[in-house]
C-alpha cells in the first residue's frame, strides 16, 4: 500500500490534475489571516466606489488615444499558418512520439503552452493568440483553394455553438480519465481541427468568432487588457475598459463569461479534502480520475448552474432595489465583470502548476535545440519563504480580479441606471456575491487538496 | 550497508555481476547443443548485439494523478538502470527501450495500458506502478493478456496470493515484512509499551495489523490505537487518547497535514516526550529540516534504503546514486532542495536488474519466451548486494513472487537521518501465503 507525498499532488495541467500543491508548507502559514486581509480589500473597493465623486467613476474606463496602431497585423496569419504546422508537428509527435505525457510536445503544447501560459498571457498582453491560431492559419490556407461559404451564419445561434465547445473542453481538462495522453490527444486534437474547419469552410471565419470556444474565451480575456488597439489607434484605459465599450454581449455570450468561472471554480474545488469527504472519496487514497467520473460530471454541472442561478438573483434583488425591471439587459450587460475574476483565479490556481509544467516546457524545447537534459525539480514547494511568495502571489491575483470584477461592474450600472447612487444602490447585492466569491477563491488556495 | 552481507549469510558481494545465473545458462545452453533462438549461445547473441531490435519494457509510469512525486523519481532511476544496462551491453546482446505511458495513478487507466503495452506498442514485457490500488486494478488484465508484468509497489497483494503468475514483485521488499521486521528494534531498544497513531483506511491498518502481533512477539504491548480520519487537518484534539504509560510513539501519518501532525505533536509533548519511531513514507521527498519538523530531532525512521549516504558506504552504493543523480543528502544533484523518493525508488533499479537477469537465464530472445522469463525470475533465490542490487543482499521466493531484503532504521540527528540498525532479510520472512507456481499459465 502507498501512500500520498505532500508533494504528491502535483499533476500535468489536463493531466491528473491534481495540480497546485504547495502540500504541507501552506498549511503551516497564517493563511486565514492572508484570506481576511484579501477579503477586507475588496469590502474596502466597494466602500471607495461609494466614496468617489460620479464623474470620476464615469471617467474610469474611458480610453485614451496614445496614437496609431502599427499595422503589422498583417503578418499574423503568417505566423498563424506557422503555428498550424507546429500543432500539426505536435499531433503527428503525439501519435508517433513518447507516450509519456511530460515529453512529448503535444500535451505540453495543448496543455502547459496554450492552457496554462497563453490563457495568461492574453489578459496580460493582449491578443497574442490572433498571432497563433492555428486554426485561423490552417483555414487561410484553406481559402487560398478559393472555397467558397456554403451557408450564412444564422443570427440565432448567437455564440451558443462556442459556449457548447466550451464545456466540452472543460469535460476534456476535468472530467476524462487521460486527457494528457498524448496519441489520445492527437485524435481529439485532429478531430477537432477537422470539425472547425468543416464549419469554418461552412460559415466562413465567423465561426472563430463564434462557434470556436477556445478561441472565442481567449478573445474575452484579450479584452481585459489596458492597453488595446480600436478605431486604427492604440488606447489605454483601466483593465477590461474595451468590455464595457464594446457591444452588450448576446445571451449565449454572457453565460460563457458565466461558465468561464464556473468550470474555473470547480478546476480547483474538485480537488480540496471538503470536494472528496462530500464525494465519499479518501483525498489521501484518491484512485484516480475514473473512479469519480459520475461526482465530477454532476459536479461540473452542479457548480456552473449555482454560479449562474446565485449571480442571476444578484442582479435581480439589485435592480428591485432601484425598481429597475430590465433584467435581461442587466444580466448581459453585467456579466464581462465576471471575466476578471475567472481571469485572476486561472493566474492563481496555475501559477504553481506553471512553475512545474513550465520546465517540462523548457527541457522539451532545450532537447529540440539539442541543448542539455533538465531535471525537473518540484524542491521550490517545500522552502516556506517560496511557498509563501507564491501563495500571496495567488491571493493577490484573486483579490485583483475582484477588485477589477466590482469596478467594472459598477461601471457597467452606471450606463444601465444612469446615476452613481442607483448604480450604487443596485450593485449591493452583486457586491455581496463577490466578496463571498473572494473568500471562496482564496480558501480554495489555502485547502489542502487531495486528487 | 556493507555488513548487510554478514548479517545475512548469503553469497558475498564480490562478484558484482548481476549475471551469475546467465553464465550458468549459458553453459547449460552450449552443453546441450540446443539451435533453437531461444537457446542461442552466448556469443551469438552478442554478435547480433547491435542489429537486433531493442527489448521494449513498457513502463506504467505515475506521471500525473496522487503520485505524481513518485512517478517522476521513479522515472529518473528507470532512465538511469536502463542507460546502466545498456552501457554493460543491454540484455542478450540487444538494446532495452523503455515505453513509458501514464497511468494517471489510475487502475482503469493501468489497465488500459497493459493492453497498450501487448497489442499496440509491441512490448516484450510491463514494468513499474506504485500505488496498490492501481496493481491490484491492472494485475488481473496482465494475467489475461499472459504479459510477464514485474511491479515496485511494495504492496502485500502479491505475496498474499490476490494476484496472479504474470506478476511479480523481485525488487522491493513488502510493507508486512517491513512492518513486521520494526517490532524486535522498537521493543528491544525504545520501549515495550506502543501506541500507534495511523490514518484510518487502509494504509494505516496495514500497519496497525501487522506491527501489533509482531510486538506482542516480541513481550510488547500495543497500548493504544488511534486512528486518524484521513480529511483531519488539524490533531491536537486527538493526543489525549494517548495512554500515559506509552514508551514509544509509531507513526504513519501521511498527506499534506504531516507537517502541521509533527508540529502539534512537539507542541503537545515539550521536551519530555516518548521515543518516536516512524516510517519515512510520511516524509518521503520531504526535506526533513522543513519547517515544523524539528521536533523529529532524537526519533526514529525506517528507510527501505538510507536517503542519506552513510559513512561507510560500499562503491556500488555510491555509483548507484551517482547514476541517478543524488547528492549526499539524498536530494537532485541539480536542485539540493529537490529530495528524491530513496526509501522505495531503488526498486526500480534492482527490478529493472531482475529482468535482465531473468532474460538472460531464459535466453529471452522474442515473446514466445515470456512464461520461461516467468519460470526463470521463479528460480531465483539470492540476490547478492552489488550494483545490481544496491539496497543490499536479497533472498526472492519463487512461490509467493516476492522478494525479502534488508531494513533500515535511522535516527534523525543533526537534521540528517544515520543509519543505527539494520534488520537482515532473514528477520523479515514471514510463512508463505500462497504458491503462485502451482498455478497454471
Amino acid at each position: 500500500m502507498r501512500a500520498v507525498l505532500l508533494a504528491g499532488l502535483l499533476g500535468a495541467p489536463g493531466a491528473g490534475l491534481a495540480h497546485a500543491s504547495e502540500g504541507g508548507i501552506i498549511l503551516l502559514l497564517p493563511t486565514d489571516l492572508y484570506v481576511a486581509g484579501g477579503v477586507a480589500s475588496v469590502i474596502a473597493t466597494v466602500l471607495l466606489i461609494l466614496a468617489i465623486p460620479e464623474r470620476a467613476a464615469r471617467r474610469m474606463f474611458r480610453p485614451v488615444a496614445l496614437g496609431r496602431a502599427p499595422g503589422i497585423g498583417r503578418f499574423s496569419l503568417l505566423t498563424s499558418i506557422l503555428s498550424a504546422g507546429l500543432l500539426l508537428w505536435a499531433v503527428i509527435e503525439g501519435f508517433h512520439g513518447a507516450q509519456d505525457p511530460k515529453h512529448n510536445p503535444l500535451p505540453l503544447l495543448v496543455w502547459t503552452g496554450m492552457w496554462v501560459f497563453l490563457f495568461a498571457a492574453q489578459g496580460v498582453f493582449g491578443d497574442v493568440w490572433r498571432w497563433l491560431n492555428p486554426f485561423r492559419g490552417s483555414y487561410g490556407v484553406l481559402r487560398l483553394l478559393g472555397l467558397p461559404r456554403l451557408l450564412r451564419w444564422p443570427g440565432w445561434l448567437g455564440h451558443w455553438p462556442a459556449v457548447l465547445v466550451w464545456v466540452g473542453f472543460s469535460a476534456l481538462l476535468m472530467i476524462d480519465i487521460a486527457p494528457a495522453d498524448p496519441d489520445r490527444l492527437a485524435g481529439i486534437v485532429l478531430g477537432y481541427w477537422g470539425l472547425t474547419l468543416a464549419a469554418c469552410v461552412t460559415f466562413g471565419p465567423i465561426w472563430l468568432r463564434r462557434g470556436e470556444g477556445i478561441s472565442v474565451a481567449l478573445g474575452l480575456y484579450a479584452q481585459l487588457t489596458p492597453l488595446r488597439r480600436a478605431g486604427g489607434a492604440v488606447r489605454l484605459s483601466a483593465p477590461g475598459w474595451s468590455l464595457l465599450r464594446g457591444p452588450v454581449p448576446g445571451w449565449s455570450l454572457a453565460l460563457l463569461m458565466l461558465i468561464m468561472l464556473g468550470t474555473g471554480s470547480f478546476d480547483g474545488l474538485n480537488e480540496t479534502f471538503r470536494w472528496l469527504a462530500a464525494i465519499g472519496v479518501n483525498p489521501l487514497a484518491f484512485e484516480g480520475r475514473s473512479q469519480v467520473i459520475t461526482q465530477n460530471t454532476l459536479g461540473l454541472a452542479l457548480c456552473v448552474a449555482a454560479l449562474v442561478a446565485v449571480y442571476g438573483l444578484a442582479v435581480r434583488a439589485g435592480l428591485w432595489l432601484v425598481g429597475e425591471q430590465r433584467f435581461g439587459l442587466a444580466f448581459r450587460m453585467l456579466a464581462p465583470a465576471i471575466l476578471p475574476i475567472a481571469f485572476g483565479y486561472h493566474l492563481a490556481h496555475y501559477l504553481p502548476v506553471a512553475l512545474v509544467e513550465g520546465q517540462y516546457l523548457a527541457d522539451m524545447v532545450s532537447h529540440l535545440l539539442g541543448g542539455p537534459g533538465y531535471h525537473v525539480t518540484t524542491g521550490f514547494l517545500f522552502s516556506p519563504d517560496k511557498v509563501r511568495m507564491i501563495f500571496l502571489s495567488e491571493a493577490g491575483f484573486v483579490v485583483l480580479g475582484h477588485i477589477l470584477a466590482i469596478l467594472m461592474s459598477h461601471a457597467a450600472a452606471l450606463q444601465l441606471t444612469g446615476s452613481h447612487r442607483r448604480a450604487a444602490i443596485s450593485q449591493a447585492p452583486l457586491a455581496l456575491f463577490m466578496i463571498f466569491y473572494t473568500f471562496f477563491g482564496l480558501w480554495l488556495l489555502a485547502s489542502p487538496r487531495g486528487a | 550497508m556493507s555488513d548487510v552481507t554478514k548479517k545475512t549469510g548469503l553469497v558475498a558481494a564480490s562478484d558484482h555481476r548481476p549475471a551469475a545465473p546467465t553464465r550458468r545458462q549459458a553453459l547449460k545452453t552450449l552443453a546441450a547443443g540446443a539451435g533453437a533462438a531461444a537457446t542461442m549461445p552466448l556469443w551469438a547473441r552478442y554478435a547480433s548485439a547491435q542489429s537486433a531490435e531493442p527489448i521494449r519494457i513498457g513502463f506504467g509510469k505515475h506521471a500525473t494523478g496522487i503520485g505524481a512525486a513518485y512517478g517522476r523519481w521513479y522515472d529518473r532511476v528507470s532512465q538511469a538502470a536502463v542507460a546502466k544496462i545498456n552501457g554493460d551491453g543491454g540484455i542478450n546482446g540487444r538494446m532495452v527501450e523503455l515505453v513509458t505511458e501514464d497511468d494517471g495513478t489510475d487502475p482503469r487507466r493501468a489497465a488500459e495500458l497493459l493492453e497498450k503495452f501487448a497489442n499496440q506498442s509491441n512490448c516484450d514485457i510491463a514494468y513499474g506502478t506504485l500505488f496498490s490500488h492501481v496493481v491490484i486494478g491492472a494485475a488481473p488484465r496482465a494475467g489475461e493478456l499472459k504479459l510477464p508484468y514485474f511491479v515496485v509497489s511494495e504492496g502485500h497483494h502479491v505475496a498474499s496470493g490476490m494476484l496472479n503468475r504474470w506478476t511479480v514483485q523481485p525488487g522491493i521488499t513488502d510493507v508486512k515484512s517491513q512492518v513486521a521486521a520494526m517490532a524486535p528494534f522498537i521493543t528491544d531498544m525504545l520501549g515495550k509499551k506502543v501506541t500507534m497513531i495511523f490514518p484510518d483506511y487502509g494504509f494505516g491498518y496495514d500497519h496497525r495489523d501487522n506491527l501489533t502481533p509482531a510486538i506482542e512477539a516480541m513481550g510488547g504491548e500495543v497500548v493504544g490505537k488511534i486512528a486518524i480520519p484521513p480529511t483531519e487537518t488539524s490533531f491536537t484534539k486527538y493526543f489525549p487518547q494517548i495512554p500515559r504509560d506509552t514508551e514509544v510513539i509509531y507513526h504513519v501519518m501521511v498527506g499534506p497535514a504531516v507537517l502541521t501532525f509533527v508540529k502539534e505533536l512537539g507542541e503537545f509533548f515539550g521536551p519530555s516526550r516518548p521515543e518516536i519511531f516512524g516510517f519515512i513514507d510520511s516524509l518521503e521527498a520531504v526535506d526533513i529540516n522543513s519547517p515544523g519538523l524539528e521536533f523529529l530531532e532524537g526519533t526514529y525512521f525506517w528507510e527501505g534504503m538510507p536517503r542519506y549516504l552513510q559513512p561507510d558506504a560500499p562503491d556500488y552504493v555510491k555509483a548507484y546514486r551517482d547514476a541517478v543523480g543524488l547528492d549526499a543528502n539524498g536530494a537532485s544533484t541539480s536542485d539540493p532542495s529537490d529530495v528524491s523518493t530513496a526509501a522505495h525508488m531503488f526498486g526500480c533499479w534492482e527490478t529493472l536488474h531482475v529482468i535482465k537477469a531473468g532474460m538472460e537465464a531464459a535466453g529471452y530472445q522474442s515473446k514466445d519466451d515470456r512464461q520461461a522469463l516467468i519460470e526463470a525470475v521463479e528460480a531465483m533465490t539470492e540476490m547478492p548486494a552489488g550494483p545490481a542490487h544496491p539496497q543490499g543482499a536479497k533472498i526472492f521466493n519463487g512461490k509467493t513472487h516476492q522478494v525479502f531484503g534488508p531494513q533500515y532504521i535511522s535516527k534523525v540527528e543533526g537534521g540528517k537521518l544515520s543509519l543505527v540498525h539494520t534488520a537482515s532479510a532473514e528477520e523479515t520472512l514471514y510463512p508463505d501465503e500462497v504458491d503462485y507456481t502451482t498455478m497454471d499459465f
